[in-house]
């Protein structure tokens, strides 16, 4: 007995042990899902662009190589094979690398949910494992985030579905994303996500680094609920199906090390400064992680980093933060500062570059200014051109002498209206002869007025197409506020429609109910369900019926009645309907509303007020309405002429003494 | 196939090393000492001897030029790699000139005399093939290993010559090679050390933890009460990372300022470095190529719009040193440079 209990025992311990030598997994995510780099990502994958001379995937790659991840499944959708042929050419690819790197591509994925379902039914993780994006650039240590989430998920019981990992930085900070933006309700002890308990904080200081470490039932959660497209649909669905399905979220918060994810340009632009910067030490440029020959630079004082065979001209400044790719040379008298300017690039004389991201083979001519703008592989920018901020040259574009492009200006060779057409072609296939042959025949004229006279390239809209009528537009650099004056006026429209149907119905319930004869207390039910239906507030809802009942006289009859008849028919209605009167008209408050609808439509219908009294009349006797809310109402609610005058009516004037006798007479009683 | 194997395994072998190299200097991977980094880098040079191809000695040593330079461009900041490469090269040249049969002196050094009576230049190839050049390098090589293995203890055992009962010693942030020598002289002489603690990283907690644990009495200052205290000391010893070739230093961060503070009160400053930390590096001021500026997070958190610089290491100018000693013995700087042409052949300078 004690042998086997002792066997028993030595199979927990290799069994835990067997668990914790498995190799940690990584998902990695290289399509971003989304177009916030066009025109860029057109021709290069967003996970292969440079952020400082070095493709933004390595970058994901390294941080988890070092984390200790073992095995990476890179998922590529958009562009497959250049990463492909990038990650087999990298480092990571050698025999030697201690990161094993499974390249899987397809067609199909349209979404991080996609990705997510195809990881389930491969069933390629066993374990936790570590899910990022390709565009992630960061140096935190994970692996004290990971001993968190296993030891809580061996207390719990697996609980614990997905720990997110989140850094310290205070809001408006450079590296936090506009759009990013997250407000976190969060267990103070327990660090997990949650409003409900006790001690709770609600953190606005929190970067999300887009780096989240699942367990195995992320992947069959995102199959089981196949509208999950995003990990916020995932993070949303969780906390939401909290109760039920028991599941939890937990964050891990970081103080130090850096992570932030390359989602726009404002990001790639503020990334790319932390990084000349050595914020992400140790991935520093003159580091070279990548292992690429003749990619090493050494780093000078002010962090100015030069690669190998760079010329400098004459008078040259380079101030600081500047990383200069190898071959490039640079004319005499230039000034450049917080830069990144790739390989084999030639600049000319009396440049002035402030915040510029030039990539590889870029040529410059004399007397050019760049603010903080992205010029593309291949760009070409002639004499005295002026670039204003958040530019965007393209690939092979040419821009031509003495131009100054105004701010925000996107060119590109690829022609906007040429994206639509060709869209799912090229979507789906991105085999390069096609493109080319649909480029020949599309050539139109380039317009000198937008790139100069020797220039070569289109001006690129920032919103193509239905994000013209939000208000905050994506553009290329983020969120842009489009002031639209129409928008409020549309939503007021739409909320007076919903009113208006609500009417009909309410009037064709209580149609039916007169003919049919049926209950008050089912008339209440289909309000009530009619209420839920269009959204509307009880305060509606009472004013609403109220007025619909006292219309209903003139909807059965027409217009042209006479206030006799008018009262004739509508006495014996408000009768019949005093229960569903009652049901809303409960408090104080609902006394006062139901007599301010009253006195609207009577303002309207101005030939029958003296069918006012008479309907107050009624209302007070069935007990709809109660004496003090009558006086209060004549005497405090007048808020305009016409209400004003409609108190000096005399049978409402009557009718109020008649009442305030009445009161006195039955609190008389009373005592 | 068994030579397959091996090569694949040589290759690995070096990846790894390489690796290694990588994330060691950026702090991810464990913490090394110089002389362990030493060490690893004669083992892997006496593998690479061991297991490549090669015929003559011409070859073997442009093998390990080359693995030299994939190795010093890995990890710039660690010059022991690049010294080690140096001196087998140098460990291949007299076993080659040896086997051959002529003396070493004649051929090795330059001197003016060489030059004016010297005929035509001698071009040395190193073509020829010499059947035991394999055993030889290798045993030399295990010969400079047992030399690097008893450098510490080498220095130690010079301690008492240095230190002198009731003395106040000063020294920066943690060196093994200093912790030796302190610990050697406590056995015989009683003294005081002060230790200035070194931010951000605050090695001088450590070392004198080391320290009081032998029965030292030892005080820890911030690194700001450096010039107020140095009135009171006897001796600065220090330790160092790199001896340059102009027999100036490039030390832990601070050790500058000591050096001034030691300079303006006339205290003598002692290096204990072992001669592999001797490197034909010379420091430019033009740049700070050579420092390896650090992450700042120990310093600050991020901030927009704030540059942060955190450099790791310091230059030391050779006029403010008083003496070296090394395994060799106590040396004035000004020998340095002779020093360095012993121990490594002037054409492996730039690998």
């Amino acid at each position: 007995m004690s042998s086997r209990g002792g066997k028993q025992k030595k199979g927990n311990v290799t069994s835990e042990q067997e668990e914790e030598e498995q190799p940690l997994q990584a998902v990695l995510v290289a399509d971003s899902f989304n177009r916030r780099f066009f025109p860029i990502s057109k021709d290069q994958p967003r996970a292969l662009l440079p952020l400082g001379n070095v493709a933004m995937i390595d970058y994901t790659l390294e941080f988890l190589t070092s984390t200790g991840v073992q095995e990476t499944f890179v998922f590529c959708c958009w562009m497959s094979n250049k990463i492909k042929d990038h990650l087999l050419k990298s480092k990571w690819c050698r025999p030697t690398s201690p990161n094993v790197v499974h390249i899987i591509t397809s067609d199909l994925y349209r979404s991080l949910g996609d990705v997510l379902r195809d990881v389930d039914a491969k069933n390629l993780v066993r374990n936790d494992f570590i899910l990022v994006y390709g565009d992630v650039v960061s140096n935190i240590d994970v692996s004290q985030a990971l001993q968190e989430h296993r030891h809580r998920r061996k207390v719990d019981k697996n609980i614990s579905v997905m720990t997110m990992v989140f850094k310290e930085s205070s809001p408006g900070h450079k590296s936090r994303c506009e759009e990013d933006d997250v407000i976190v309700a969060m267990d103070s002890k327990s660090k997990r996500f949650s409003m409900g308990t006790d001690e709770f904080e609600i953190r606005h200081d929190l970067l999300d680094c887009h780096i989240s470490i699942c367990s195995p039932q992320v992947a069959e959660l995102f199959t089981d609920n196949f509208d999950y497209q995003t990990r916020n649909d995932f993070v949303r669905g969780i906390l939401v199906n909290e109760e039920i399905l028991g599941n939890q979220i937990h964050l891990y918060v970081t103080q130090d090390g850096y992570g932030a994810r390359v989602s726009n340009l404002q990001m790639y632009d503020s990334v790319s400064s932390d990084m000349v910067r050595r914020w992400v030490y140790p991935l520093t440029p003159e580091a070279n992680f990548t292992d690429q020959q003749g990619q090493g630079c050494t780093h000078s004082r002010h962090n100015v980093y030069r690669g190998a065979e760079v010329s400098l001209g004459h008078g040259s400044q380079m101030e600081e933060n500047v990383l200069i790719g190898r071959d490039t040379s640079i004319g005499a008298n230039c000034h450049i500062s917080n830069s990144v300017i790739g390989n084999n690039c030639t600049i000319g004389d009396n440049v002035v570059l402030d915040r510029a991201h030039m990539w590889n083979n870029v040529h410059i001519s004399s007397n050019v200014e760049i603010h903080q703008s992205v010029v593309c592989d291949g760009a070409v920018v002639k004499e005295a051109v002026r670039l204003n901020k958040q530019c965007v040259l393209a690939y092979n574009v040419v821009i031509g002498p003495n131009l100054s492009l105004p701010e925000g200006t996107v060119v590109s060779m690829h022609h906007p209206e040429e994206e639509e057409e060709d869209d799912d072609d090229e979507f789906l296939s991105d085999d390069q002869e096609v493109g080319h042959s649909k480029d020949k025949t599309r050539q139109k004229a380039f317009n000198p007025a937008e790139v100069g006279p020797e220039g070569k390239g289109y001006i690129w809209k920032a919103s193509m197409n239905d994000t013209e009528d939000e208000e905050l537009a994506q553009c290329l650099w983020g969120l842009v506020l489009n002031p639209d004056p129409e928008s409020d006026s549309e939503s007021e429209a739409s909320e007076e429609s919903q009113d208006r149907t609500f009417q009909l119905e309410v009037l064709g319930t209580l149609q039916r109910g007169l003919e049919e004869n049926i209950v008050c207390d089912n008339l209440v039910l289909e309000i009530n369900s009619l209420k839920y239906a269009y959204n509307i507030t009880l305060k509606e809802v009472m004013q609403i019926l109220t007025r619909v009942v006292l219309e209903y006289p003139f909807q059965q009859q027409g217009t042209q009645l006479t206030t006799l008849q008018y009262t004739g028919s509508l006495l014996p209605l408000l009768k019949t309907w005093s229960p569903v009167f009652k049901n809303y008209i409960k408090r104080a408050q609902d006394h006062l509303d139901c007599l301010s609808a009253v006195e609207e439509l009577f303002l309207e219908q101005d030939t029958h007020q003296t069918a006012m009294v008479k309907v107050l009349m009624k209302m007070y006797q069935l007990e709809i309405l109660e004496e003090e809310a009558i006086l209060k109402w004549f005497s405090t609610g007048a808020t305009n002429d016409k209400s004003r005058q409609l108190r000096k009516n005399q049978g409402l004037q009557k009718f109020i003494q008649w009442l305030k006798e009445a009161e006195d007479e039955s609190s008389e009683e009373g005592e | 196939m068994p030579g397959a194997d091996k090569e694949t395994d040589l290759t690995e072998r070096i990846e790894a090393f390489l690796a290694d190299l990588k994330r060691g200097g950026s702090g991810t991977g464990p913490l090394r000492g110089s002389g362990e980094m030493a060490r690893e880098t004669t083992y892997l040079l006496r593998r690479i001897t061991a297991q490549a191809r090669w015929s003559s000695a011409g070859d073997l040593m442009e093998i390990i030029r080359n693995e030299g330079r994939r190795m010093t461009a890995a990890q710039p900041s660690e010059t022991t790699v690049g010294n080690m490469v140096r001196r087998v090269l140098k460990i291949i040249r007299e076993e080659y000139a040896r086997s051959r049969g002529s003396s070493e002196e004649t051929e090795q050094q330059e001197s003016l005399h060489k030059l004016l009576t010297a005929g035509e230049l001698s071009e040395e190839t190193f073509r020829e093939h010499f059947v035991h050049l394999k055993a030889n390098v290798i045993e030399a090589i295990n010969e400079l290993l047992t030399e690097l293995d008893g450098t510490t203890d080498n220095i130690a055992m010079q301690a008492l010559e240095h230190i002198h009962s009731n003395e106040v010693i000063m020294t920066v942030g943690r060196s093994r090679t200093v912790e030796a020598f302190l610990k050697d002289a406590a056995r015989k002489r009683k003294f005081h050390v002060i230790v200035a603690e070194c931010a951000p990283f605050c090695q001088g907690h450590e070392m004198a933890t080391g320290l009081s644990k032998v029965g030292i009495e030892t005080t820890v200052i911030a690194d700001a009460a450096i010039f107020a205290v140095m009135s009171r000391v006897n001796k600065v010893i220090i330790g160092t990372q790199t001896v340059l070739a102009n027999g100036g230093l490039r030390a832990v961060n601070g050790t500058h300022s000591v050096a001034l503070a030691a300079r303006h009160h006339s205290t003598p400053l002692i290096i204990c470095a072992p001669m592999f930390k001797l490197s034909p590096q010379v420091f430019t001021t033009c740049s700070l190529s050579l420092n390896d500026v650090n992450s700042c997070f120990p310093v600050l958190k991020i901030l927009s719009k704030v540059n942060v610089h955190c450099p790791v290491f310091d230059y030391v100018p050779p006029e403010l040193i008083t003496l070296f000693i090394s395994n060799i013995g106590g040396n004035a700087p000004s020998y340095i440079y002779r020093l360095m042409s012993e121990l490594y052949h002037p054409e492996d300078h730039k690998l």
